[in-house]
């Protein structure tokens, strides 16, 4: 393996980028992710926040504190990991960071591993989805995107702009990826709308340091507010409203995360009204 | 292999591994500090917390190659305070956590020296004790000055 550090976007070619590592690192580690060549990208993502606009090599430790920025996105970044790992970790590394899904992680051959069934449906699945959770129960373990979602937030990368719900798409029988970036894209910075109020809620299974079993996002922007979940469905889940969480279609035993949903959106809700 | 700089305890290394081993890996087999703990090797526990230019990182799932800054690890916080603060408070049982737990603790009343209790429950969160030394730990840092 050869870590190349590039000076300009433009020198990029090929190889599996790296920020702060905690992801890729494991990931390599355990055989989940191949690479020949990683390509140290911390020279070529911004870092700090400008007038709305974040760099994504931000790290989770920045931003916690940071008070130019909506109080729902701090409060993911709080809550997220660990102190350690906030320190580490970036915003976009955050953004693209692989599933939890022990299936996945123990190299099951699994259908997001290519493979043709979902062993955590017929299996443990009780950190799982209750939404979109067909093809692949897992659920998405981001905070901090479930809170870009409720912002509103968008991207921009070396190619284009987009809004950070197109970042994301359900796996399917023909792509089983989870994300709509291209080979040799990079995410360079999150713009933020300006938000008159917004939340972060996050249910865990101790009262820090813990993935979300669901995390709950609310924002009012200009007229309208948003509400995105954490830990509900394979990719931050929007919800139009609390009535949707009438459309859930839990497994057996991740029932138990939809009064868990309903009670976090309630909260978020009352807090941002 | 591929060469590596590394500053570490104010000493200087050049060493030579394979792009993908982690600092951890760097600090107890080639440089010899064993103190540096590895438990999970996955980010989880916090056993293998070392500083860079003060921030307590993981150096488990750090690559060596993409260290920028000074390298802290417990053997260079031998004479802080804290370690007597530890002994004082009994906050070691079986030990293995405590480098970790002493590293992320010294980060912290550098930058807050009289934190509160919750601060500390904050601050220290990425390090686990399996022994359950917690109250002790949290006592520890509230008499560090004593
Ligand atoms: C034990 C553990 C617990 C965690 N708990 C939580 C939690 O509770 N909540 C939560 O939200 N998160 C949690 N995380 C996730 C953590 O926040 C992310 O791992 C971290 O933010 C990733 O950032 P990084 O810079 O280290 O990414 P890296 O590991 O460097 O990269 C992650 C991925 O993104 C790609 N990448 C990195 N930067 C860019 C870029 N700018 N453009 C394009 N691709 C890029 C890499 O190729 C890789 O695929 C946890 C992680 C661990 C290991
Ligand atoms: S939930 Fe998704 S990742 Fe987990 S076993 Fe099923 S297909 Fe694989
Ligand atoms: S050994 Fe590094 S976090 Fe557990
Ligand atoms: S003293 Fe045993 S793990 Fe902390």
């Amino acid at each position: 393996m050869e870590l190349l550090r590039p000076s300009s976007v433009e020198e990029l070619d090929g190889g599996v980028p790296v920020h702060g590592g905690t992801e890729v690192v494991p990931l390599l580690r355990e055989g989940l992710l191949a690479a020949e060549t990683l390509v140290d990208v911390r020279g070529l993502v911004p870092r700090g926040t400008r007038d709305g606009v974040i760099g994504a090599g931000t790290t989770l430790a920045e931003l916690e504190v940071d008070p130019s920025i909506p109080s729902a996105l701090r409060e993911a970044c709080r809550l997220a990991a660990s102190p350690q790992l906030r320190n580490m970790g970036s915003l976009g590394g955050n953004l693209l960071q692989a599933t939890r899904c022990w299936y996945w992680r123990l190299g099951y051959p699994c259908r997001l591993h290519g493979g043709d069934r979902c062993h955590a449906r017929d299996g443990e699945h009780r950190e799982h989805a209750i939404f979109a959770n067909g093809f692949c129960a897992s659920a998405h373990p981001s905070d901090v995107a479930a809170a870009l979602v409720a912002l509103g937030a968008r991207l921009r990368t070396n190619r284009r702009e987009l809004a950070i719900e197109e970042l994301y798409r359900l796996p399917d029988e023909d792509d089983r990826r989870t994300t709509t970036l291209e080979d040799g894209e990079l995410i360079l910075e999150v713009e933020l709308p300006s938000v008159q109020a917004s939340v972060y809620l996050k249910a865990m299974d101790r009262r820090r340091w813990s993935f979300p079993q669901v995390g709950v996002a609310a924002a009012r922007v200009g007229s309208e507010t948003r509400i995105a979940l954490a830990g509900v469905a394979p990719i931050p889940w929007r919800i139009e409203s609390a009535e949707d969480l009438d459309k859930v279609t839990p497994l057996p035993r991740t029932e138990w995360k939809v009064p868990l949903a309903q009670a976090l959106v309630r909260r978020a809700l009352a807090a941002v009204d | 292999m591929s060469e590596v700089r590394l500053t570490v305890n104010g000493g200087e290394h050049v060493i030579d591994v394979p792009v993908g081993a982690s600092l951890a890996h760097v600090l107890r087999e080639e440089l010899g500090l064993t103190g540096t703990k590895i438990a999970c090797n996955e980010g989880h526990c916090g056993a293998c917390t070392v500083q860079i230019d003060g921030v307590p990182r993981l150096s488990c799932i750090m690559l060596a190659h993409t260290v920028e800054g000074e390298v802290t690890t417990i053997e260079g916080l031998r004479e802080h305070p804290l370690v007597d603060a530890f002994v004082r408070a009994d906050a070691v049982q079986c030990g293995f956590c405590t480098p970790g737990q002493v590293v992320s603790a010294a980060a912290l009343v550098a930058a807050n020296p009289e934190p509160t209790r919750e601060e500390i429950r904050h601050a220290m969160a990425g390090n686990i004790c399996r022994c359950g030394t917690y109250p002790k730990i949290e006592e520890a840092i509230l008499s560090w000055q004593d």
